[in-house]
């Protein structure tokens, strides 16, 4: 009896010592976070803004975190073992659309470790969402692009026509009329989220048909320097960067701050108020508001102070303010937008598309849905437009 | 040739013996990992600590293993290929887009065709065979028929493929369930290849491998096809006097070469992806690697078995000391470069013995 | 917007985007013209478009950048002369080795240089009076980078070369016939060491052409398989340098066209169309009796070895 009774008592400290090993993060202690990026840092674009953040987890005094860059999509999986079975991380955040299904098959086979998936829609007990919108911005960038063309064209060199990029567009095309209602928003498609000699020659498409001022999706600052080479701005795309490569000219720019929701979820995670079991309905979607994302020019000016006098002496005729500099406009939507009372958004009715079909009645939001299905195109948008509804 | 010292002897070797060309290749490949461990100091990261971590990361693990196999997978499939059309003298450069073809194939009868399992599986292989056969054939024909070059026929298509990927993707294949994203919807999991449990080896596709390398050994070596097939790549002249149809053989290589390319194309949308997406991210290279792959075989189908395995461990490697050590991915690139240029370097001493001391004088 | 401004940019677009592909295919047309296929020029070039941009930001000078970047380029294409000529390796492997290390070397050393503005570009000229003319003046003479005008004058000076010159008849022979040419007293190898040195250089100088003027910076692969269109061009051309001319121009006028078309074309179509059209001039013109008088070197890709079998 004593053998048999030793051999279960072993058995049973087998059992809880593997148990042990393979135990959830606990709550109060040290973290190992790893990231997942679809491109190189060094692209000072996407990848680049999703290192900032991180470096944002490390200074945490309680988190350790470990990164691999330039995973192609559809071979995260490998990558994902690899940072929990050998650097044992608790926790891992996959920044690219495309890791979504190797992502969330990773979450079901470890289901003590949490994941994080930024710009996806597929959910688990230990999977949550999150990502950083610049709808917002964009449409501030576009008061500024309507006030400062001289042709009345603005440019937009678009990646893909998918309602992510249609999202922005619309919404800078949105800005840009309501600063200047006979202003077109001219676009190109590249297909491609990077590619600087397809970026170039768009770009200079662009400028044949007469537009002067030119935001972007892109990950290189190839259209700040065509456009600064004819002496024209533009808004750059993620951050300050881009600004370096031709400070006279970027005028505004659309910046993010992934580690606000990075650090607001793992305090939450080290509280234990997020466990890998309760995350199944948590999707960030962080705004202005929240400081995920503002516009930016060099660091810390939202305009480039060189032409603040000129938007400051423009002035607009607007419905809800009267005569109002392009300058005052700004600010204020500025304002209301990191409100998180939420009093503006530009997706709010009535507006139409350029085919006539009203897509918002008056009285109306968009909702989030609507959104991020968005495939219309606003009435001042000049161009091929794939997806188009009728 | 160069002039040697007379304690120099080069000989020509007659007919280089299997085990001196194996021979000789290893001890090129250690050459030029002692050269890419120079890389590693010079990143302040010891050679061996790196080798050891690329050895474990290959072979040490099960997940390092099946990864390795897993890489090796479209390799050996398309080498296979290859290693048929080279010995016809095409110089097939459009695997990429007979992948490409391959998976397009696939993903249409997978996502639209309704067949039911269990024959969508073999369906979708079919299809893609017979997509990357025809993408190879048209490239045949104009160099059979009109003897314009293979090189830019087959390199030109791979870009029409990747167009026509981008169209499907964005366009009538786009999926409702992606966003708006560019990628198809995920296929029916009736279209999933049997995959190796818990690992990526979708194991159809290995099989195909395998049995194509042997079947091509065997059709090549022993049977009339392999025979025309040698003479049409190894004496054209000869070909024509024997009555062979120059355009027959070529089409037939590449019907092989752009079939088996297809099936690989089907084993990644298939078995890893589950679906149809950017077509650098599906084909990642493997049409230009295989290349590769094929010439390091010497025109042998078994051999590239072993040459694919290789690279599956050279592209592990590269994951592992990009996961492992933050080394900069294109190190892989390097390597890559100088084991190749150590093995085409060798090629001097597989054709040519060198010995030291003079002549004997023959009596 | 005006028809002729739109013509007028467009042509001046395609010449700033033709000119790497030019350059680079004057190079390899000469490769191959002594016999040498070298799948190496997209290795070369990104080489290239790296020296050009390190040496253009350490010394300020964006020429400086430009000549050592043909003189790194070409001394990185010995590699593959020694392979290919020395050693009579199979080129297509070696050329493809060049590609993959040079990709490799340039993505691990410009590392540092990533992300960096280019503070001082080559700069633009116009010419004086042939800018006036109507339509074509603004379109090629203004605003230009003379690189742009060197790739257009050694088209001419390098096809009078090989044509016209004894030095191009050298380089012919050893292409067609190496044996004749052996015994007739020229160097093969001399030959074939130097063209591929050339061929090295040029897609040197159109690496750097890239990344000092077209869009001043560096990014890892910037040459996005710029290499792989001009293996292609150069057959395109029918290994002429006038005719890889106005083949470099035509891609690039369908590549520069694929934006201004976009709202009448579909996109991809109009991406592929140089491929598919590339494809059905080769057959055009194939089935007539020019084919004879165009083809490919005849001892293109072979080795040659004297007294050998």
């Amino acid at each position: 009896m004593n053998k048999r009774f030793a051999l279960f008592a072993a058995l049973a400290l087998v059992v809880v010592l593997a148990g042990a090993a393979f135990a959830a993060y606990e709550p109060g202690t040290k973290m190992t976070v790893g990231f997942v990026y679809v491109g190189p840092i060094g692209d000072y674009g996407y990848s680049y803004a999703h290192n900032e953040g991180r470096l944002a987890v490390e200074a945490l005094p309680w988190a350790d975190t470990f990164y691999v860059e330039s995973v192609t999509e559809g071979q995260e999986g490998p990558v994902i073992e690899d940072l929990i079975a050998t650097h044992g991380c608790d926790v891992v955040i996959t920044t690219s659309f495309g890791f979504m299904d190797g992502t969330l098959d990773a979450a079901l086979n470890h289901t003590d470790v949490i994941f994080g998936h930024a710009s996806g829609y597929k959910r688990a007990p230990n999977m949550m969402t999150f990502m950083a919108d610049f709808y917002q911005v964009y449409y501030l960038n576009g008061i500024i692009a309507g006030a400062l063309t001289e042709t009345n064209k603005v440019g937009y060199v678009g990646a893909f026509p998918i309602p992510e990029v249609k999202r922005h567009l619309n919404a800078y095309a949105m800005g840009v009329k309501a600063a200047n209602p006979d202003a077109e928003v001219h676009v190109k498609w590249i297909y491609s989220w990077f590619d600087p000699g397809a970026a170039a020659e768009a770009t200079e498409a662009l400028i044949a048909e007469g537009c002067d001022a030119f935001a972007f999706t892109e990950d290189s600052p190839t259209v700040v320097q065509k456009a600064a080479e004819n002496g024209m701005i533009s808004f750059g795309h993620y951050g300050s960067q881009m600004y370096t490569f031709a400070p006279d000219y970027v005028v505004s720019g659309q910046a993010v701050n992934w580690g606000s929701i990075l650090v607001d979820f793992l305090q939450k995670v080290y509280e234990g108020e997020y466990t890998a079991e309760n995350l199944a309905n948590i999707d960030y979607w962080w705004l202005m508001a929240q400081g995920a994302v503002y516009p930016e020019a060099a660091p810390g000016d939202p305009i480039n102070p060189l032409y603040v006098d000129a938007l400051k002496a423009y002035m607009i005729d607007d419905p809800a303010f009267g005569e109002i500099s392009a300058y005052d406009l700004f600010m204020i939507r500025m304002a209301q937008f990191g409100d998180p009372g939420v009093t503006f958004d530009p997706f709010q009715g009535p507006i139409s598309d350029r085919n006539g079909n009203v897509v918002v009645p008056a009285g109306m939001w968009l909702s989030a849905d609507s959104l991020i299905t968005m495939e219309w195109a606003f009435e001042n948008v000049v161009g091929a437009w794939p997806g188009e509804p009728e | 040739m160069m002039k040697t010292p007379a304690w120099i002897q080069i000989d020509r070797r007659p007919s280089p013996s299997g085990l001196t060309v194996f021979a000789i290749s290893v001890i090129a490949i250690l050459f030029a990992l002692v050269m890419a461990g120079l890389f590693f100091e010079f990143y302040g990261v010891s050679a061996l600590r790196a080798y050891g971590y690329i050895i474990k990361g290959a072979f040490g693990s099960r997940l390092g293993l099946t990864e390795t196999v897993r890489g090796m997978i479209p390799l050996l499939v398309i080498g296979v290929g290859l290693v048929v059309a080279f010995r016809a003298l095409f110089w097939n450069i459009g695997a990429e887009g007979q992948l490409l073809m391959g998976a397009v194939a696939a993903s249409g009868i997978a996502l639209f065709s309704g067949i039911p399992s269990p024959w969508l599986i073999p369906a979708m292989f079919l299809g893609g065979f017979a997509a990357g056969a025809l993408w190879g054939v048209g490239p045949a024909i104009l160099k059979a028929k009109l003897g314009i070059n293979d090189v830019i026929t087959t390199l030109m298509l791979n870009y029409v493929a990747i167009y026509t990927v981008h169209w499907l993707i964005l366009g009538p294949w786009k999926g409702l369930t992606q966003r708006g994203f560019p990628y198809t919807d995920r296929f029916p999991t009736a279209a999933f290849l049997p995959m190796l449990g818990g690992t990526r080896i979708h194991l159809p596709t290995l099989a195909i491998g395998l049995v194509a390398a042997a079947v091509m050994y065997f059709v090549v070596k022993k049977t009339r096809v392999g025979f025309e097939i040698r003479v049409v790549g190894e004496n054209p002249d000869a070909a024509k006097y024997a009555g062979i149809s120059q355009t027959k053989i070529t089409v037939l290589a590449m019907v092989i070469s752009g079939g088996l390319a297809g099936v690989a194309g089907v084993g990644e949308v298939a078995g890893i992806h589950h679906m149809l997406f950017n077509p650098s991210s599906i084909a990642l290279s493997y049409g230009y690697t295989a290349i590769i792959v094929a010439w390091l075989a010497r025109r042998n189908p078994l051999a590239v078995i072993l040459t694919s395995f290789l690279f599956g461990v050279i592209m592990r490697g590269g994951d592992v000391i990009k996961i492992s050590l933050g080394l900069p991915f294109q190190l892989v690139n390097v390597f890559n470069g100088l084991i190749l240029f150590f093995l085409i370097g060798s090629e001097i001493f597989v054709r040519y013995r060198v010995r030291f001391g003079t002549k004997k004088e023959t009596a | 917007m005006s028809w002729e401004s739109w013509v007028i940019s467009t042509i001046s677009r395609t010449l700033a985007y033709g000119t790497p592909l030019l350059l680079a295919t004057l190079g390899e047309i000469y490769a191959e013209r002594s016999g040498v296929l070298n799948l190496g020029v997209e290795g070369m070039m990104i080489v290239g478009a790296l020296t050009g941009f390190a040496v253009a930001s350490q010394t300020g000078n964006p020429w400086f950048g430009v000549l050592a970047a043909g003189v790194v380029s070409g001394l990185f294409s010995l590699i593959h002369a020694f392979a290919s000529v020395t050693l009579r390796a199979n080129q297509v492997v070696s050329g493809l080795a060049l590609t993959m290390l040079g990709l490799g070397l340039s993505g691990v050393i410009g590392r540092s240089y990533e992300g960096r503005p280019l503070m001082h570009t080559l700069d633009k000229i116009s010419i004086p009076l042939l800018e006036k003319i109507p339509v074509l003046g603004p379109a090629i003479f203004q605003d230009q980078n003379l690189l742009v005008y060197i790739g257009i004058g050694l088209a001419i000076l390098l096809w009078f070369v090989l044509f016209k010159t004894r030095i191009g008849i050298s380089i012919r022979a050893v292409g067609e016939d190496p044996a004749t040419a052996d015994s007739l007293g020229i160097n093969v190898a001399r030959v074939r060491y130097l063209c591929v040195m050339v061929g090295g250089v040029l897609a040197g100088i159109a690496g750097a052409y890239l990344s000092v003027a077209y869009r001043p910076s560096w990014t890892d692969g910037m040459t996005a398989g710029m290499g792989w269109i001009v293996i292609a061009l150069t057959i395109f051309a029918f290994w002429n340098p006038i005719s890889g001319m106005f083949g470099a121009y035509f891609f690039a006028g369908l590549f520069v066209l694929s934006f201004r078309l976009q709202a009448w074309l579909s996109p991809e179509l109009l991406k592929a169309m140089p491929y598919i059209l590339a494809i059905v001039v080769l057959i055009v013109v194939s089935r007539g009796t020019l084919q004879k008088r165009m083809g490919a070197p005849s001892a293109l890709t072979l080795p040659y070895t004297r007294g050998e079998d």
